[in-house]
């Protein structure tokens, strides 16, 4: 039979090399169900082991003394205790038991979740992400992390880890979220051209029935199209009618039909806890109509483009033509002295070095992309199960296309 | 908390690379919290002003929507910082001016503050000057927030025309192109130059 103390000994020896920490990986397995018998007498022996030396074990006894319910008041220590583990642990060691490591962190989460203080799980979960993943590869700390950013209002630092590209997912589950909360915290950022990337990959997922997250995120959606592209389409329609019927208002044009529409249903709105985004859609009304009229004429007085546009006087509207110079949505000069707006052509002549080696790095990313999707190509030619299932359809429709003679017939 | 690489950033007067350094160093500081809440000591003003230097008010707002009440009710200064803020998200141009003037900042803060205005009105020029072929004294003024004279000043400064007359200033790009038939005083060869017309 097992003691604590002769794991913790254990432990202490044979962190060292990769041959002793595989052998020790085998000893901990054997002892797992004991350490989870053992699991509120096993805290003070923690304080014996160095969690960067000894990684791997620290995690072994971590995640049996955190698997039971945890109170508020040991949820106080454990935060702080799990929060160095993560930022000083190895991550060659963790990576040995990667389901040991995924079940702390969610229980961290939990924890710092429980004491009402998400902006204390931020840098760590970075860190366990960090750690955890291969590149490319999605992990299941992923969405975790980017919610914890969410509630702590941490949206650049969340955004950082939106950059990476992702090509590897384990559960879609983890995708979806993945997605969906990525989609939020580059909404909070107003980048709305990735935020609708990663919200369409929610969207249109393959999925064998539709599942909240798809729903809430096709909401959203529908809002971060119109925002920026200032219209829709899609295939969950039915479940948002809601915001299917504001599309349908929107592109209608005429912002006193929308402002109704969107008063009248208010409430729900707020309860989806889209109304925030709702009102972007109203400005970028706005915004796009005065776009329009760009492409139709070279100089306007802006007395009538407050007219067409809906606003209350010419000095509105001509804070909302600067406000758009000022974000580049439009290019145009106004002219106080005459009350005038002449519109011009977008000034970009790609001949600067930045553009040159913007389109450049552009160009690098689509290769390694196209790269990647040939080899991916090739694998799933080679997968027999995807052989099987096509030889399989072959021969059915060789078997309908040759055999003039039916071999029976369904009377 | 090891605030020595933030005073490190003050005293060199490296003010674009404050808001990262709060950023990690709040992170850091929450994740490591034991007994004394990290809010009691953060730097809130500081912070916000460091994201409002390099134009980031999303992440000034999240700040801002983040600090606790008790902080917002005992510091002044943080609620001062805010009011710039507020006054950049509502795309309130004059207001920022008057937000700034408007408090009494603390003497670590005060070179900061001053350094944003700078930023500021060098901003709001390069907008006036991308946005306005022909724009009146009076609002340039106030988006440069100086008073008529000097806002005069320091756009022909940089080349812009006045018309006394009709109290409207020209940009130089706009100038040259619209007016090459009644020129009268190129601003860059100065007050002795041809009269044309």
């Amino acid at each position: 039979m097992y003691t604590v103390e002769s794991l913790v000994a254990q432990i202490q020896g044979l962190s060292s090399s990769a041959g002793d920490l595989s052998l020790l990986l085998t000893h901990l397995k054997q002892a797992d169900e004991f350490l989870h018998n053992e699991s509120t007498q096993l805290f003070p022996f923690l304080e014996q082991l160095d969690p960067t030396l000894h990684s791997l074990g620290y995690l072994y006894i971590l995640e049996a003394s955190t698997s039971g319910p945890v109170t508020n008041e040991q949820a106080r220590r454990l935060v702080l205790l799990i929060s160095r583990f993560l930022t000083s642990c190895v991550a060659d060691q963790i990576r040995l038991a990667p389901e040991k490591f995924i079940a702390v962190c969610k229980s961290f989460k939990d924890q710092v979740l429980m004491l009402e203080a998400p902006v204390r799980g931020v840098v760590p979960l970075l860190e366990a992400v960090k750690k955890l993943r291969s590149s490319e590869h999605l992990t299941t700390l992923h969405p975790d992390f980017l919610q914890i950013c969410l509630l702590a209002k941490c949206y650049k630092t969340g955004f950082s880890i939106l950059e990476d590209d992702i090509f590897e997912v384990d559960q879609p589950r983890d995708f979806y979220l993945y997605c969906y909360y990525g989609g939020m915290i580059c909404i909070g950022q107003k980048r709305f051209q990735k935020a609708l990337e990663l919200l369409h990959n929610v969207v249109t997922a393959p999925m064998s029935s539709i599942n909240a997250i798809a729903v809430e995120a096709f909401k959203k959606y529908v809002l971060v199209s119109l925002i920026y592209n200032g219209q829709y389409y899609s295939s969950l329609a039915w479940m948002c009618i809601l915001y299917i019927e504001l599309a349908n208002t929107y592109s209608i044009g005429k912002i006193s039909e929308l402002e109704t529409y969107i008063q009248t249903n208010r409430e729900k709105f707020d309860s989806d806890n889209n109304l925030g985004l709702v009102k972007q859609v109203v400005s970028s009304m706005y915004k796009r109509n005065i776009q329009r009229l760009t492409q139709t004429y070279l100089t306007l007085s802006l007395q009538d483009i407050a007219n067409t546009v809906q606003l209350s006087s010419p000095k509105e509207a001509e804070m909302h033509v600067l406000q758009m110079i000022q974000d580049g949505e439009i290019y145009a000069t106004i002219n106080q002295r005459d009350g005038m707006v002449r519109f011009l052509e977008d000034p970009e002549q790609y001949k600067t070095c930045e553009m040159i080696e913007h389109i450049d790095s552009s160009i690098q990313r689509i290769m390694t992309l196209s790269k990647k999707l040939t080899a991916m190509d090739e694998l799933i030619s080679c997968d027999p199960l995807y052989l099987a299932k096509v030889g399989r359809e072959r021969q059915r429709f060789d078997f309908d296309d040759f055999d003039s003679v039916p071999q029976k017939f369904n009377i | 908390m090891d605030f020595s690489l933030l005073t490190d950033a003050l005293s060199s007067k490296s003010y674009g690379k404050i808001a990262d350094i709060c950023d990690e160093l709040m992170l850091k500081g929450a994740a490591e919290m034991e007994g004394v809440p990290f809010e009691e000591e953060w730097p809130f003003a500081i912070h916000l002003l460091a994201h409002i230097y390099v134009n980031d008010i999303n992440s000034a707002r999240y700040l801002w929507k983040s600090i606790p009440a008790a902080v917002k009710e005992r510091q002044p200064e943080v609620v001062a910082a805010w009011r710039i803020g507020q006054r950049l998200w509502t795309r309130d141009y004059a207001a920022v001016h008057e937000a700034i003037r408007a408090f009494d900042w603390s003497q670590q803060i005060q070179p900061l503050v001053v350094a944003f205005s700078e930023v500021y009105t060098k901003r709001m020029f390069q907008l006036l000057l991308s946005a306005y072929s022909t724009i009146g004294i009076q609002d340039t003024a106030l988006f440069l927030g100086m008073n008529e004279d000097d806002a005069t000043n320091y756009v022909v400064q940089q080349g812009w025309v006045v018309d006394p007359d009709s109290r409207m200033l020209t940009s130089l790009k706009h100038y040259q192109t619209s007016t090459e038939s009644r020129l009268i005083r190129h601003p860059l060869i100065g007050e002795n130059s041809i009269n044309l017309t």
